[in-house]
């Protein structure tokens, strides 16, 4: 990274870069912990100085990272509101639901040096959060799958259906079976408010276990 | 003696689903640390009498002396309860064991743990010893004089410290190191999308951190110079026999616990890196030795032996390479954003395809990647039937041939040579993956 002033900095771009590397870990955290794909194809790599969990597989790495790519736009101006990942059964019913809020607050500035270690601390905190996340939840039926969603405004949705920002990688809107959820449970998992952003990190979960309790 | 401290956990644990592990314990309630382990155990003996709703999971530490590969060793390693008596028993002599943490969720591996600590070990980081029990009147922080000079002396370090450090760097170092990678297994199947990700994230995360930038700068002068003298010692015909070398080193190593001897010239480092990263890993935790023990030791062993002797061969694979430019055409195919993968698939010997020509990217980019392309691939190779869209660098694998598989190079080599059709290659499927494990 080339040396700038503080003023040339684009700070929208810095927060959507530290949002979307949260993400990305995250997420890939969240795939390690609720079991969605076998722990063999993670492997421990360090962020924000500890050990996460991360997958190996190309494809997969690939799929996350192009959607969040296509997220950072949105987070810069300031118009995802949230960015949920979905955790489905094998008939596509959602199971869980990981729900990152983002707002950013209305006067962004970089106020001291601190600033950084300190949005560190905050999402090493989140990580720890997510680690530990199994002891409230039950566990999900085998053969889940998982989808990214991101909640935005209508402007921003035919903008992105009009300029494909990465190739062959296109947005639908959502089907409403994705979407909601019967019998959700709110289990709030962690807020972090910083200077620069504001995330809150709440799971909804489906009490579907009468459902399965009839299967089994 | 008051029992507050009971509600304390009982708050920590139940309300609040923290992971209090002994030491945080004591750093947040200002107590010994042998006071709080033993907190901690009168804790989980009062919930599990009650037998009260909430399942509580517990790690602890065990310590002992076992023989391990024929060698005796102290081992120390933390432990789930489920595993506690079975790692109890391999022990010769259990020489301590107390519990190490307290939580509510069943953890899936160690990095919790650290994570906990970390920030309260941080915020008090001039003092975090101030209640434990390891004590050594020599160590007081150095005034300032003497942190200058130590910096001084930092700049000019000694070609070993240096590649030592780097072997370190890598191995602790921001994300996708594939030279951390673990070669064997499912990992190595992941290909060079890997390698470039991680070339740009390493140099990303470098630019962060002073110190590795400093330490990238050696490691690619050092690459480079080690080349050139193992360039000379290998000729091409020599080449095989060098990769057997460190084939068998990587196998000593894996197979003992001390450190193998490795013929090339790497050996020098790789102990110092070795060791290093011992050092780091019970730093971090000691979880790693037994949780994940088989696998993991594979890991950390091999890697800083890989790491410079790919480099040293993605060298010499350079050299060889830049004869003969290929484009890989047919890599659209397999993975759109990635680097070009050569994707040529023979049946029969699956090293083929590792041997297949390097991509002529390898022979523009820098050291790193090639490194870690060659190394990923290597593993690629690994893999029964799928195919891998990516079967880069053969530099790799010659290293992971420590698991015998020799004549393949040389068949490799030869069709290597003859084979130049870009045959378009499947896209693995998970599936694969998973019959791999």
């Amino acid at each position: 990274m080339a040396t700038l002033t503080r003023q040339d900095l684009n700070f929208g771009q810095v927060v959507a870069d530290i949002l979307c590397e949260f993400l990305e870990v995250a997420i890939h955290l969240i795939l390690y912990v609720r079991e969605i794909y076998p722990s063999g194809i993670f492997q421990k790599r360090k962020k924000y100085n500890v050990p996460v969990q991360m997958s190996c597989h190309p494809e997969l790495n690939q799929y996350i990272q192009d959607t969040l790519h296509c997220v950072k736009p949105l987070i810069q101006k300031n118009e995802a509101e949230k960015v949920v990942m979905v955790i489905m059964d094998k008939e596509h019913h959602p199971v869980e639901r990981f729900v990152f809020e983002i707002s950013q607050p209305p006067l962004l500035s970089i106020s001291s040096e601190t600033l950084l270690s300190h949005v560190e601390q905050l999402l090493r905190a989140m990580i720890l959060k997510i680690s530990v996340c199994d002891a409230v939840l039950d566990n999900n039926p085998p053969g889940c799958t998982f989808t990214l969603l991101v909640h935005t405004r209508e402007a921003a949705t035919r903008n992105m259906e009009k300029v494909q920002v990465i190739k062959d990688f296109p947005w639908i809107v959502a089907d409403e079976q994705e979407v909601h959820m019967e019998e959700a449970k709110l289990i709030p998992l962690k807020t972090m408010t910083s200077d620069i952003l504001k995330v809150s990190h709440s799971q909804l979960f489906c009490t579907e276990s009468q459902k399965l309790n009839e299967i089994l | 003696m008051d029992y507050l401290y009971l509600d304390n956990i009982d708050e920590f644990v139940n309300d609040q689903n923290k992971i209090v592990t002994y030491k945080w314990l004591s750093l947040t309630l200002g107590v010994h640390v042998n006071t709080a382990k033993q907190m901690l155990y009168h804790y989980l003996q009062q919930k599990r009498n009650e037998g009260s709703g909430t399942p509580l999971h517990a790690t602890y530490l065990v310590s002992g002396k076992c023989v391990e590969n024929g060698s005796k060793c102290h081992k120390v390693s933390v432990v789930r309860e489920d595993k506690l008596n079975a790692v109890k028993a391999k022990m010769d002599v259990t020489i301590s064991v107390h519990v190490y943490s307290v939580q509510r969720a069943e953890l899936k591996d160690s990095s919790p743990l650290y994570n906990t600590d970390y920030d309260a070990v941080k915020e008090n980081i001039k003092n975090c010893n101030k209640y434990s029990t390891i004590r050594c009147a020599a160590a007081v922080p150095m005034s300032s004089a003497e942190v200058q000079r130590a910096q001084e002396m930092a700049l000019v370090p000694p070609a070993g410290k240096e590649i030592s450090k780097t072997g370190l760097n890598e191995n602790t170092s921001a994300t996708p190191k594939p030279s951390a990678k673990q070669p064997a297994g499912i990992m190595g199947m992941f290909a060079s999308k890997n390698a470039s990700k991680s070339q740009e994230s390493s140099k990303e995360v470098k630019t962060e951190q002073k110190d590795d930038s400093s330490l990238v700068e050696t490691s690619k002068s050092k690459t480079a110079s080690k080349a050139n003298p193992m360039s000379n010692l290998f000729g091409k015909s020599a080449q095989k026999k060098a990769d057997e070398k460190p084939n068998k080193s990587i196998k000593e190593e894996t197979a003992a616990s001390s450190t193998a001897p490795a013929i090339m010239k790497q050996s020098q480092t790789s102990p110092k890196s070795k060791i290093d990263i011992k050092d780091e890993q019970s730093k971090v935790s000691s979880a790693l030795k037994v949780e994940s023990k088989d696998t993991r030791n594979k890991t950390k062993r091999p890697e800083v032996v890989d790491s410079d002797d790919e480099k040293m061969e993605s060298q010499q694979k350079k050299r060889r390479r830049i004869k003969k430019p290929q484009p890989d055409s047919s890599d659209d195919e397999v993975v759109p954003d990635s680097p070009p993968v050569p994707n040529v698939q023979t049946p029969s010997p699956k090293k083929q395809v590792k041997r297949e020509h390097v991509s002529h990217q390898e022979v523009s980019i820098t050291n790193n990647t090639l490194t870690e392309k060659g190394y990923v691939s290597e593993s690629y190779s690994e893999s029964e039937e799928e195919p891998e869209p990516n079967s880069q660098a053969k530099d790799s694998s010659s290293l992971k041939q420590s698991f015998g598989k020799r004549e393949e190079e040389k068949k490799e080599k030869r069709e290597k040579k003859t084979s130049t059709a870009n045959k378009p290659t499947k896209q693995p499927s998970i599936m694969g993956f998973f019959q791999k494990k």
